[in-house]
């Protein structure tokens, strides 16, 4: 009997975040799902039309594009990791001002992506600051924003610049975990910084390496939509659209809900493998 | 005598029993050029219909299509809802009360209804009349050593005019937002207004003029041309029109732009900074093109939501809206040009608005942009901006306009 009421507690217990996850994870997902199979028009019109909206990606050129964008964002992912475990090293390093670059680093990850998207508006448009500092050189002002060469990289640069703070303190914290006494017998071993580094502290590190990484990738392909919107609209073309903003395009301008559904299903699809390899990494680590 | 002082308080203490509250849906009331007029009709239309209240919900601009529809397909949802002409209303007109047999007492001084309206009737009521026109700044041309008087009726006119800017190279020529796509917009109707007939500007509306077909490809490649001639400046790709174009043309950073008529970004808006006497208007001329006419439309305007359970309540709203008395309120504040031909606009003194108000009485022609679908502004908008930069040529996009149209036209 005490074993059933224990039950049924546990089960109150369990039961708000049970209907939480329900109610605003699944329950959501599953009527995206079911639009996604439909030709809605947000004004209750929707119509089943199976697989068209699927159809219709394979055929549609910005759908591909933002494919693209979002396979050259993946490809900068070394640089997302390695700049601020660089600079977290730098920091634990004890350089001069170690504290003061930490909080300048970590500034920007307090903004919204509004606030950051506004202020390299004013620094990268044609006539904005940057290049009134290279024609002050003797530089041509270029079009950043507005160039297919260069908008995806400017993007990039500035989620980059206004992310990076977040790493660098995940790493900082993973450094101050490392095993003093091991780091202190290699050294009496003969070992030389480098050394240490390499084949020390980074292997202690590789837990955190591995989460960082996943943990941005996710990060880089769903929430860049509020620099895009500010920054470039998506433009030129479709150089800075992402299928994040695609969705946007197609559920809030274009009307066209069941299509956009379809798209984030394909996004989501994504997402799931990106969590797989996720919990596959993590499962190793822990068994190892 | 005593039964009627009963009579007058049971009615008066049940009045507020049959009170009705309107809510009424729109993105502009907040907007201070805007509030003066939807406080007016409030108070006109509570004053009308004692213990009836009216609730403006504004909503974020950019995403009250997205709201709306999720309302709409509610059962809650606004009593009125405000929506911009054409395809946006077009989508919406099963959500909305077909009006014909209420607003008999007014259709005739609408104008602006085709934009509301389809084969089966009239399905939103307008409030304003939107177009495109060419604002110049006098002084600037002066500056040029161009006649400020005198502005440019054929497109050789306009081509030597902007030839001087482009020699002096102080300001540009024509000032130009293409962030969002919303230049070519504005370009292309203006342009498609001169060069198109009027055959051809109902045939793009019914699909039936391809992107291909030479009268749309002149009108492509009129915008190359104007920015390899130098016409546009550099960085339009990442200017937003609202209002960054605009408010450099108020600075005196370009001597014209492709401005409305209505609302905002407008003569008012321009007579106050930069002077009435040194705003000047005209209407682009085209290429080889005809007399230019002004693309002309209407531009917002109220529908009466068919889940409301106070139609006819929403439908006397709607009206009051769109009465003169009202819409003198919204012209005076905010010089919105008003679908009701029975306001009376004698008092401006504005020379750019006499203009402007000349011509919408006598050429007013479609804004083509208006009569295509969203996927193809939104196609027209990426294309333009590879256009502006050469990453695609004039017959490429149109190539790419016809596969999305035929997509889209289903």
């Amino acid at each position: 009997m005490a074993n059933r009421s224990e039950q049924r507690i546990a089960i109150l217990f369990v039961l708000p975040a049970v209907a939480l996850v329900a109610i605003f994870r699944m329950f959501p997902l599953a009527w995206g799902f079911l639009l996604s199979f439909t030709s809605g028009d947000g004004a209750g019109g929707a119509k089943f039309v199976g697989l068209d909206n699927y159809r219709a990606l394979t055929t549609d050129a910005a759908f591909h594009d933002s494919l693209i964008n979002t396979l050259i964002l993946l490809a900068t992912l070394p640089i997302w990791v390695m700049l601020p475990l660089l600079l977290a090293i730098l920091i634990h390093q004890g350089v001069p001002g170690g504290k003061l670059f930490r909080a300048v680093y970590f500034f920007p990850a307090v903004l919204s992506a509004v606030i950051i998207g506004s202020i390299f508006n004013v620094v990268l448009r044609y006539d904005g600051s940057l290049n009134a500092a290279l024609k002050s050189v003797g530089i041509e002002a270029v079009d950043w924003l507005g160039q297919g060469a260069t908008a995806l990289a400017c993007l990039i640069a500035v989620q980059l610049w206004a992310t990076f703070g977040m790493s660098v303190l995940i790493f900082m914290a993973g450094l101050s975990t490392v095993s003093s006494e091991l780091v202190e017998a290699a050294r009496l071993d003969g070992a030389k910084p480098a050394q240490i580094w390499w084949h020390v502290i980074l292997p202690a590190m590789r837990p955190i390496l591995e989460f960082v990484a996943v943990v941005t990738t996710i990060g880089v392909l769903t929430s860049m939509f509020g620099l895009i919107y500010v920054l470039t609209a998506g433009g030129p073309g479709t150089a800075t659209t992402l299928p994040e903003f695609l969705i946007w395009m197609e559920q809030g301008k274009m009307n066209r809900p069941g299509y956009a559904a379809a798209i984030s299903m394909v996004l989501f699809v994504g997402m799931a493998g990106l969590a797989y390899v996720q919990i596959r990494i993590m499962s190793r680590n822990a068994n190892a | 005598m005593k039964t009627l002082v009963t009579a007058a308080l049971l009615a008066a203490t049940a009045l507020p029993a049959f009170a009705t509250e309107l809510t009424v849906w729109d993105w502009k009331s907040g907007d201070p050029l805007a509030a003066p007029y939807y406080q007016k009709a409030k108070e006109v239309f509570e004053a009308a219909h004692p213990g009836d209240t009216v609730t403006f919900v504004m909503q974020p601009n950019d995403q009250y299509y997205t709201l709306l529809g999720t309302a709409l397909a509610s059962i809650g949802g606004p009593d009125l809802f405000l929506l911009n002409g054409g395809a946006q209303a077009r989508a919406r007109f099963e959500n909305a009360v077909k009006l014909d047999d209420k607003i008999g007492d007014m259709k005739a001084d609408l104008a602006g209804l085709p934009e509301f309206s389809d084969a089966n009737g009239v399905y939103a009521i307008p409030l304003t009349i939107q177009g495109f026109v060419v604002y110049y700044n006098k002084a600037l041309y002066s500056a040029a050593g161009l006649d400020p008087n005198v502005p440019p009726k054929s497109w050789d006119d306009l081509s030597k005019i902007c030839a001087a800017f482009v020699t002096q190279g102080t300001v540009p020529c024509i000032a130009l937002g293409n962030k969002e796509g919303f230049g070519m917009e504005f370009w292309f109707s203006t342009i498609a207004a001169s060069l198109w007939t009027p055959q051809e500007q109902v045939d793009f509306a019914a699909g039936k003029l391809a992107w291909i077909s030479p009268q749309v490809l002149a009108v492509l490649q009129s915008w190359v041309d104007a920015n390899a001639a130098g016409w546009f400046p550099k960085g339009a790709n990442s200017t937003a029109k609202f209002m960054d174009e605009y408010e450099g043309f108020m600075r005196g950073e370009s001597a014209n732009t492709i401005g409305l008529i209505s609302d905002v970004a407008h003569w008012k808006s321009f007579d106050e900074m930069l002077g009435a006497e040194n705003v000047g208007v005209f209407l682009l001329p085209a290429p080889g093109g005809a007399a230019a006419k002004i693309p002309a439309a209407g531009g917002i305007g109220y529908a009466v939501n068919a889940k409301s359970p106070n139609v006819d309540l929403a439908v006397e709203f709607a009206k009051t809206l769109a009465a003169p008395e009202v819409l003198q309120v919204f012209f005076n504040a905010a010089g919105a040009v008003t679908a009701n031909t029975k306001m009376d606009t004698s008092a401006v003194t504005s020379p750019a608005a006499k203009t402007v108000f000349g011509w919408l009485a006598t050429d007013v022609v479609p804004m083509a942009h208006t009569n295509a679908t969203a996927q193809e502004l939104e196609e027209i908008h990426r294309q333009s901006q590879l256009l502006l930069n050469g990453e695609t040529t004039v017959a490429e996009a149109a190539a790419a306009m016809d596969v999305v149209a035929k997509a889209a036209r289903q």
